[in-house]
């Protein structure tokens, strides 16, 4: 094929001022899952081999190291109160499906209920977590034991925090009006909720390996 | 004056940084002060009155250019600035300096970079041969070295290898693949200026008290948790490299998804784009392990944690472990792209389609999947599980067979082709295959549980990564950066000068890296300023043909430089190539397109009268009346 044949947009090179004004042509959708989403759901195969990467340190140092006991005596972890914690944080889960469903169906109070709850929800969660860091009596140079646990249950934190940040900026969005039904339009809520989700799941297998196993 | 310093730019972004380090300072000397503790802490593995602030630095660099004030505007429910296109496409140079979202500005912003920084690096590469020319320390002082070589490999591997595939993808991918852009640009300007900041940290460590780190690129626990303060600016500057890469793998795994024009079926895809989707699937699941594993280092630093130390019930090990089941990905990271790069030259320079196009692409994902399996060779005298050993050496044994498919794809493309070596970029992808096999072989003897006994620690090591790395990845990247030189700025480089830079560079790798075979098999120890005077002339012949190496890079930045500026204009297909970036402009529209094209056949079809990968213009373009139809497609 002739390169001379080949049409030239802009008349070549197109670094002209005209070129400012009118903007890029749609791209072509090539596939069902819109990007933002997609997005997070890649994302989030990072963040989950972040937190598999301290998983690894944890086995590493219980099972492979094999302190004599884990916990190391005297120090206990309050169980009870940690499943208190873990059932709000899942209690938040249905709150945010819940936003979500609201304004799938056009209902934009349900949807500002339902993000206010799971923002109470989670930052009830990080007092209780915090509240338990000051009173449990150990440190994170507290053994290998005391390393792992703060390093496990602070990077799940860490990530109920920027969680929070993500919700809080759904939150104000949605009191100033801003999503509505269309799918296109309720992105805001949709992709913060995806992310919302996978911190209370990995908050159940942190649980279940830290305070159970 | 007051507007100057509120709307993104170099003068805000200074400002950013001088308050975020305030910030940063500010914040540690006041908890200490709380706490009883004195305002400085001057340890050696402590210093966090310094820590701190080099993390909020750049992140107030980074708020200050403007990385995220639409996201600022949305997040705080502030009606967002309808997209004038302001910060897309760049026409002038200042405009290279500020957060573009143009795929093709950020892939320049990205190459030059990552060349400055493959400058730096090689700098200190000069040095350490300088140094190594003799035995006895002349140069500088071992612990000086120590930090010199671990820099340089850092750099040639954070800051220079891995951003410059970014880099030349960025560019090339979108337009590939039809798209008018990368799916998420503003992602993908914060990813860009995360790698400079990167590279700051890295070069920075030398001012820290200490030297640089000296730990090597690996950083093995427990060396690196007691080592100067250094070793911190490396956890955070990885930690910056490591997100940069991460968001643009995203990146370009969703605009391959979600964006390929009409008629681009996965089985039409170019071969580059394959590489790239292969490969940012690496970087998404591998990434976080090398995050993971610097900021325990950081912590086991600065928080006195327990990862690591051996008495308080930490692994040592499992430093080792962790690091290489992201740094053993991370070699494919380094070569996937360039394999792709590699397709399309020989492709289109023996005028054949790709031989086993799709076997090419499944051989791509043969690689990524073995990748995960095969950490712990590294770690074969590290004193870990010994029943790991034998199923480590058979994964990685294994891998040869993928990476054949695809020397042997190459050969079987070039086999009865027209081959013509007129650009610069076909001698080095042809240099590529040779080189690389090599490497790839001494790869697999090293794979060899006891040969791997014998020569751990000793040059055969740098032998082999150097025969991978340069003689693979960066002749990859020169190969690119020949080939798509036209397309990225209109202008023809000087063909003379690339061949001197090409024979130079080819007689200068194989005279400095073979010799470094023999020496580590009779047993010179890597890392070390001074050896064994027995192994003094092999060096000294060594250090010329590396002086002679560095030498001829400068022709290579001297031919970039003036054809960009005095080359002749480039036409839109100087290579006559199918795949749709060549159907545009040299260089392209600020938008990539009018409209966007439509995708008719494979990408390769090169020899096969009437055959067409892609058609401009839209529903109304004529159509070919028969495609004809070719295995592969």
């Amino acid at each position: 094929m002739e390169s001379a044949s080949v049409p030239l947009p802009h008349g070549g090179g197109g670094h002209t001022a005209e070129a400012h004004h009118h903007g890029p042509p749609a791209a072509n959708q090539s596939s069902r899952i819109d990007r933002q989403t997609l997005g997070i759901f890649l994302f989030i195969i990072s963040e989950v081999m972040l937190f598999g990467s301290f998983f690894a340190s944890y086995f590493f140092l219980r099972v492979v190291v094999n302190p004599v006991s884990w916990p190391p005596y005297p120090f206990e972890l309050p169980v009870a109160i940690a499943g208190m914690n873990t059932a709000i944080l899942v209690s938040s889960s249905f709150t945010i499906h819940y936003a979500l469903e609201a304004i799938r169906k056009g209902n934009r109070q349900g949807m500002k209920l339902g993000l206010v709850l799971t923002w109470i929800l989670g930052l009830t969660f990080l007092f209780v977590q915090i509240n338990e860091y000051v009173h449990l009596g150990f440190s994170g140079r507290t053994e290998s034991f005391g390393t792992i646990f703060y390093s496990l249950t602070g990077l799940h934190g860490a990530h109920v925090f920027i969680g929070l940040i993500l919700l809080s900026a759904a939150t104000l969005r949605a009191f100033r009006g801003h999503f509505s039904k269309e799918p296109e339009k309720h992105l805001g809520v949709e992709v913060p909720g995806i992310y919302w989700h996978f911190v209370d799941i990995m908050w159940i297998i942190v649980f279940a390996t830290v305070y159970i196993l | 004056m007051i507007a100057t310093f509120t709307r993104p730019g170099w003068y805000r972004a200074v400002l950013c940084t001088v308050l975020a380090a305030a910030f940063g300072f500010g914040i540690v000397v006041l908890l200490r002060v709380i706490s009883g503790l004195p305002a400085m802490q001057t340890e050696q593995t402590g210093y966090p009155q310094v820590v701190v602030p080099l993390i909020t630095a750049p992140l107030g660099f980074l708020l200050g250019i403007g990385c995220f004030d639409y996201w600022i505007r949305w997040g705080i429910g502030m009606p967002t600035i309808p997209d004038d296109h302001s910060s897309h496409g760049a026409y002038s140079w200042k405009d290279y300096f500020k957060v573009n979202t143009d795929h093709k500005v950020i892939g320049i912003q990205y190459i030059v970079t990552s060349f400055f920084f493959f400058l730096v690096g090689g700098l200190m590469a000069m040095l350490i041969r300088a140094e190594l020319a003799q035995p006895g320390t002349q140069i500088v002082s071992a612990a000086t070295f120590n930090g010199l070589f671990s820099t340089h490999a850092v750099l040639m591997i954070f800051v220079f290898i891995i951003p410059m595939f970014a880099g030349i993808a960025n560019y090339v991918l979108p337009l590939m693949i039809g798209a008018p852009d990368m799916a998420f640009p503003r992602l993908n300007a914060l990813s860009y200026w995360m790698l400079p900041m990167a590279g700051i940290l890295f070069l920075a460590s030398f001012l820290a008290p200490g030297g640089a780190f000296d730990a090597g690129w690996t950083g093995y626990a427990p060396l690196s948790t007691g080592a100067p303060l250094g070793q911190s600016f490396f956890n955070i500057g990885v930690q910056f490299a490591g997100f940069s890469s991460i968001f643009t793998a995203l990146n370009f795994l969703v605009t391959i998804i979600t964006m390929r024009a009409p008629g681009m079926t996965f089985w039409r895809m170019p071969l580059l784009v394959w590489a790239n989707l292969s490969t940012s699937l690496l970087v998404v699941a591998a990434t976080p392990f090398i995050s993971g594993a610097q900021f325990m280092v950081l912590f086991d630093r600065i928080l006195h944690t327990n990862f690591f130390q051996f008495g308080a019930g930490g692994d040592v090990i499992s430093y080792q472990h962790i690091f290489w089941f992201y740094s053993h990905p991370a070699v494919y990271i380094m070569i996937l792209p360039g394999f792709g790069i590699i397709s399309e030259v020989i492709s289109i320079h023996s005028r054949k389609p790709i031989f086993g196009y799709r076997l090419m692409a499944l051989a791509l994902i043969g690689i990524i999947v073995l990748s995960y399996s095969v950490w712990a060779h590294h770690m074969f005298v590290a004193g870990m599980f010994s029943w790991l050993r034998v199923p480590m050496m058979f994964t990685t044994l294994l891998i040869a067979v993928p990476t054949g498919i695809k020397i042997f794809s190459w050969l079987g493309t070039l086999y009865f082709g027209k081959i013509h070596t007129k650009s610069t970029a076909m001698l080095f992808a042809l240099a590529f295959i040779v080189t690389f096999t090599i490497g790839g072989i001494s790869g697999v003897m090293l794979g060899m549980v006891p040969f791997d006994i014998h020569v751990s620690q000793t040059y055969f090591i740098v032998a082999h990564i150097h025969f991978v790395l340069f003689g693979g990845s960066v002749f990859t990247i020169f190969a690119g950066l020949y080939h798509w030189f036209p397309k990225m700025t209109g202008r023809m480089y000087d063909e003379k000068l690339g061949r001197i830079h090409f024979w130079g560079t080819l007689i200068g790798t194989w005279g400095t890296f073979v010799p470094m075979h023999w020496i580590g098999m009779e047993g010179m120890p890597r890392r070390v300023a001074d050896y064994a005077s027995q192994f003094g002339n092999w060096n000294l012949l060594i250090s010329c043909f590396a002086f002679m190496l560095g030498a001829v890079q400068l022709i290579f930045v001297y031919n970039m430089i003036v054809s960009w500026r005095f080359g002749p204009k480039a036409e839109a297909n100087p290579w006559r190539g199918n795949s749709i970036e060549w159907l545009v402009s040299s260089p392209p529209p600020v938008f990539n397109f009018d409209e966007i094209p439509r995708v008719v056949g494979g990408p390769y079809e090169y020899g096969i009268p009437g055959a067409r990968h892609a058609i401009m213009g839209g529903e109304g373009a004529e159509v070919p009346a028969t495609q004809p139809s070719v295995v592969g497609t």
